[in-house]
């Protein structure tokens, strides 16, 4: 089972990479979890940039979602930003 | 005459050679303020039902508010109104830059353009001589509005139309500075007309009942945008693009002509990719205005230009495939130079690569690929071969070679780039605005799906309560006339500060998405005077203002609104989005798109309407609409 973390741009800047590829993530928190490794002796950084955002499956944030935390082959994991545009 | 405006209207008729200076109605400017309500009222007044909006009986309007020329943030905006040649219902626009400011220090709030110039024609407008001045333009016909606007010299504050509005393109807009008035065609119309350019100037001053008052505090406003995490941060840093990989992340940027929500490579085209990578390192702004969300970028050929805004990276980037930056820019300057309105124009290209995809009709364009495009919108500025037809905009082009269910319009008027599926109460905007397909028209994704506390956007509730309010909000601001961007620094700093995800931010959350009819009674509330615009209105004017008034103005514009469009024929049946919004799951687990027929009549109930979208005689008695 693979999903796709997609990064926020800080986190992106950080790691040189725009998305990774997570294999055998069941819930969210293992994919983040992955992500976190991925920031090895940077897990401050990693906290503070995952720490502005809130986290989508598919577009819907996970707070609204029925699945709750729990993930499916192909999903696609972001990390959201309050922005405001015109 | 109540303080805050000037007191003239200047009508101006075009065939005749005429300008009139007129007393402001003042029982008017109390019902609708200035900016679009007076406008609007105006263009009700003055016309029969069934113009042709491209004849000389179609008034353009140019309206400011009590707050242009203030000083105060985010206050130089003018309004422009007339009847909408791409929707036939009401068109209204707004523009920043620095003409709304020459029009005040010239003592005119509302400038009526009428008729049609036998020739290429522009006008010089001198306030403090009163003198009008109608003069030959045929030198200025065919340039840019950057180099028409170079042409007419520093002196004055410009408004100009470019080979787009010349060349009656459905939605070509009017251009102030690096800004414009982009929506509904309204250059077009001032095209129709044969008027190149509007040049004011004067040196009058804004008489305020309370003008220490009042810049005191504006001075603490200031302060507070100045440390507000959107007005005085994200936006100042990044400009509307910084919200790209937000829409992205959410499933909402519209891609491949809304086929899609999301782009694995948008962040090439979002603000923090714009500061990182050289292209930009000037802010621009409007007139007076300290957030700066404008950017400057690097054009090749061009030099260093105004460079795209949010609408257009998601129009005219993802929306056709492609996530180059320095190409959307390069697109973003000639639409501007053109004249065109980048979110019709995005839309209307995005069409013809569906079209193209499916085979309905060789175009020449492709989803992701960067070939034809710059030539297409030439094309369609000049009115050139295929061009031709795309400058009708996307309405007009399905209903010649097919394609209506995939035609994303609302009234004739192109969608923005917040795709509803993923922003119900969105959608409801978007179905009901009378201009169209616009989302800064309320603006209510901001509380769904972008701003700091998100209710959910894909289940029912407040729904149909938030965009009413936020469709009042927006008429009242757009006839004081500020920036739509004001309203998003009345959500406070601490609610920013909330972490996502946080208990206080869930319990802020549920509390704010149950609030139903508590959150209008609240909105409505005339009890106390809450925010800067109702105490900049109540400083400038005399008058007592609070947010509750400010509704009833909104709820009262809109309605006539709403009344204008039922007169030029349209109906409860254009209150709609298009069938892939409605029936085309967006998102995993979705069997459909937007659940519009379940929020619609309680939209309409809410807003004291029958069920075909019509005022009923009581609410238009409440709100002193007069039809």
């Amino acid at each position: 089972m693979t999903v796709t973390l997609e990064l926020t741009y800080d986190m992106a800047k950080a790691l040189g990479t725009r998305a990774l590829q997570v294999e055998g993530a069941r819930t969210v928190a293992e994919a983040l979890r992955a992500a976190r490794e991925r920031f090895a002796g940077r897990e401050g950084d990693f906290e503070r940039m995952a720490g502005v955002a809130a986290i989508a499956v598919n577009g819907v944030l996970v707070a609204h979602r029925r699945e709750g935390v729990r993930l499916a082959d192909g999903d696609l994991v972001t990390f959201v930003k309050t922005a405001a545009g015109g | 005459m109540i303080k805050g405006f000037a007191g003239r209207v200047l009508e101006v008729d075009l065939e005749a050679r005429t300008a009139v200076f007129r007393p402001l109605d003042e029982a008017i400017a109390r019902l609708y303020l200035g900016g679009k309500g007076y406008g609007t009222r105006l263009l009700y007044d003055l016309t029969p039902p069934g113009i042709d909006p491209l004849g000389p009986e179609n008034p353009l309007i140019f309206a400011t508010g009590p707050l242009n020329g203030s000083l105060a943030p985010q206050s130089n905006r003018f309004a422009v109104v007339c009847k909408s040649p791409l929707t036939g219902g009401i068109g209204s626009s707004a523009c920043g830059g620095s003409f709304a400011f020459g029009m005040k220090k010239a003592g005119i709030d509302v400038l009526v353009v009428r008729g049609r110039s036998a020739g290429a024609v522009r006008l010089e407008i001198d306030g403090d001589a009163d003198e009008v001045r109608f003069l030959d333009a045929s030198d200025l016909w065919g340039l840019g509005t950057g180099a028409a606007q170079k042409a007419l010299g520093k002196g004055m504050h410009h408004a100009v139309i470019g080979p787009g509005g010349e060349n009656l393109v459905l939605y070509a807009g009017i251009v102030s500075d690096a800004r414009i008035a982009g929506r509904c065609g309204v250059g077009a119309v001032m095209g129709s007309k044969r008027l190149k350019a509007l040049s004011i100037q004067g040196t009058r001053k804004l008489d305020m009942e309370d003008e220490a008052g009042f810049k005191k505090y504006t001075q603490w406003v200031r302060q507070v945008f100045k440390g507000h995490p959107v007005l005085g941060e994200k936006l100042r840093r990044f400009g509307t693009m910084g919200i790209v990989n937000t829409t992205n992340g959410r499933n909402m940027i519209p891609t491949r002509n809304f086929q899609e929500g999301h782009h694995p490579d948008a962040m090439g085209l979002s603000g923090e990719y714009l500061e990182d990578h050289g292209l930009a390192g000037v802010r621009s702004s409007c007139l007076h205005c300290p957030v700066a969300c404008g950017r400057e970028v690097e054009v090749p050929g061009a030099g260093r230009v105004k460079g795209p805004e949010y609408e257009t990276v998601g129009m005219m980037g993802t929306n056709l495939g492609v996530t180059d930056l320095e190409k959307v820019s390069h697109w973003n300057w000639m639409a501007d130079e053109l004249g065109l309105d980048t979110i019709s124009l995005g839309v209307t290209l995005g069409f013809a690569m569906e079209l193209q995809e499916r085979g309905m009709l060789e175009t020449g364009l492709r989803f992701g690929r960067a070939e034809g495009v710059a030539e297409m919108i030439e094309a369609i500025a000049h009115r050139r071969g295929l061009g031709d037809d795309l400058a009708q905009g996307t309405r007009r082009m399905s209903e010649k070679y097919g394609g209506k269910a995939f035609a994303m319009h609302v009234k004739g008027l192109e969608l923005s780039a917040y795709d509803p599926r993923g922003s119900y109460a969105q959608g409801v905007e978007y179905a009901t605005t009378n201009r169209g397909g616009c989302h800064v028209q309320g603006a209510s994704m901001y509380f769904e799906s972008t701003g700091p506390l998100t209710i959910n956007p894909q289940n029912l509730k407040l729904k149909a309560e938030l965009p009413v309010v936020q469709q009042n909000l927006a008429c009242a601001v757009n006839s004081m006339v500020l920036c739509i961007f004001t309203t998003y620094g009345l959500i406070p700093r601490q609610v920013h500060a909330l972490k996502p995800g946080g208990w206080t931010h869930r319990l802020a959350r549920v509390i704010f998405e149950n609030s139903g009819p508590a959150y209008r009674l609240i909105m409505g509330s005339k009890l106390l005077q809450v925010t800067w615009l109702d105490t900049w209105l109540s400083r400038i004017t005399g008058l007592r203002f609070t947010p509750g008034h400010l509704q009833e103005i909104g709820a009262r514009i809109f309605n006539l609104e709403r009344m204008y469009n039922l007169r030029e024929g349209l109906t409860g049946a254009d209150d709609t989005l298009p069938e892939r919004i409605l029936r085309e799951p967006l998102f995993k687990g979705m069997d459909s798109g937007h659940p519009l027929d379940q929020l619609l009549p309680r939209y309409y109930r809410i807003r004291g309407w029958d069920s075909h979208g019509v005022p009923l005689p009581e609410t238009l008695r409440k709100l002193k609409v007069r039809t």
